[in-house]
């Protein structure tokens, strides 16, 4: 009985997760095609794609291999770009740390944004347990085929695309309209404008350490302006206030 | 890079970013203080990291060092950033962007 409702749950997730299949697959187009592009053989692009199994550090990785960027700079970007998954293991954490080790870990592994999108919603967080766990497999196993088969396509199609289409600046634009689609909040805009500002200013730095540098400053200037320009609007607040209540006190002394 | 060092590389990316999935769940239970003062950061980060990505690749051409603007490759990112306000899959607007750019570099060489 408990087998047939965790069996529908399975396939209740593969199910939703066909719809995001068509942002996928392009995306995975693109990644696939973008590899051979850059004379990778298609070995090294598979191996690369299930190791990683995450297309925006695929691609920020092939950015920074194209301008020659020192190894532990592409090291550290591509982990750095990945650090969101951090939240989605935060959230599924109840969940899933109860389990063995040999069904936790590659769950963890097949964590993404499409996983998270779907799983972490106050629907499914009203299900049970189990029913939430099978539901997660489902949603995670078929993205996890979709985004491989993309890849295989994308590679096949790559060395049939024609250098003068510059398929390469699908790779930034596609950073591009990711961005727009984080910016939720105005503070987001102050951060992504401040790091965009100093990658340009500090590109000259050796080793690609400006972009570093700018993802730091950006991170920083997120987190303490809001509260510096809060502050300052707290206390002129709080200097009107004092000032309205210092007359009110005299006022009263007057009566 | 060759080859072998491309392999060390996405082997060790790789194990990272399975280190990075698998952080709260194996610490799950001991973590929610650290949890609650890093949130913030990471919620900061997806944005810098895409932008100081994209914004300078996108101003000039490659190769790099003779940082040449390139106004079909702006007006290209103008146009995909006007798409993604109204899409919300992150295919339209690539595809938007590089028909601008198509179409510009081909005004170009016909004017």
């Amino acid at each position: 009985m408990q087998f047939c409702t965790y069996r529908a749950q399975y396939w209740q997730g593969t199910r939703d997760l066909l719809p995001l299949v068509s942002g996928v697959l392009p995306f995975g187009l693109i990644a696939g095609a973008n590899g051979v592009a850059l004379g990778m053989n298609p070995e090294t692009i598979m191996g690369m794609t299930l190791l990683f199994f995450a297309g925006s550090a695929q691609l920020a990785a092939y950015q920074l291999i194209q301008e020659g960027a020192p190894f532990v700079i592409i090291l550290v970007t591509s982990v750095v770009v990945n650090l969101r998954f951090a939240i989605y293991s935060a959230t599924f954490a109840p969940l899933l740390a109860p389990l063995k080790k040999h069904q936790r870990w590659p769950i963890a592994y097949l964590l993404s944004d499409q996983v998270y999108g779907l799983c972490a919603i106050p629907d499914q967080m009203a299900k049970s347990d189990g029913e939430r766990l099978w539901y997660l497999i489902g949603v995670a196993t078929s993205m996890w085929l979709s985004w491989i088969l993309s890849v295989i396509g994308g590679v096949a199609l790559g060395a049939s695309i024609p250098a003068a289409w510059s398929l390469e600046f699908t790779i930034p634009l596609a950073f591009l309209a990711m961005l727009v689609a984080t910016i939720t909040r105005p503070v987001m805009l102050l951060v992504s404008t401040v790091s965009g500002v100093c990658a340009v200013l500090f590109q000259l730095l050796p080793y690609n350490s400006g972009f570093i540098v700018a993802v730091v400053t950006g991170v920083i200037a997120g987190l303490l302006l809001p509260n510096f320009l809060l502050t300052r609007a707290l206390s002129s607040n709080k200097l009107k206030q004092n000032k309205s209540e210092q007359t009110k006190t005299q006022t009263q002394e007057d009566n | 890079m060759d080859t072998l060092s491309l392999w060390l590389l996405f082997i060790i990316v790789g194990l990272g970013t399975f280190l990075v999935r698998l952080s709260f769940i194996e610490l799950h239970g001991s973590t929610q203080k650290l949890l609650e003062r890093s949130r913030n950061i990471l919620a900061l980060l997806p944005p810098a990291i895409l932008a100081a990505i994209c914004i300078p690749s996108i101003l000039f051409s490659r190769p790099a060092l003779e940082f040449q603007w390139d106004i079909t490759q702006i007006a290209a990112a103008i146009a995909t950033v006007l798409i993604a306000r109204f899409s919300r899959s992150v295919f339209w607007p690539i595809v938007g962007g590089m028909v601008c750019l198509w179409v510009l570099r081909w005004l170009g060489k016909v004017l």
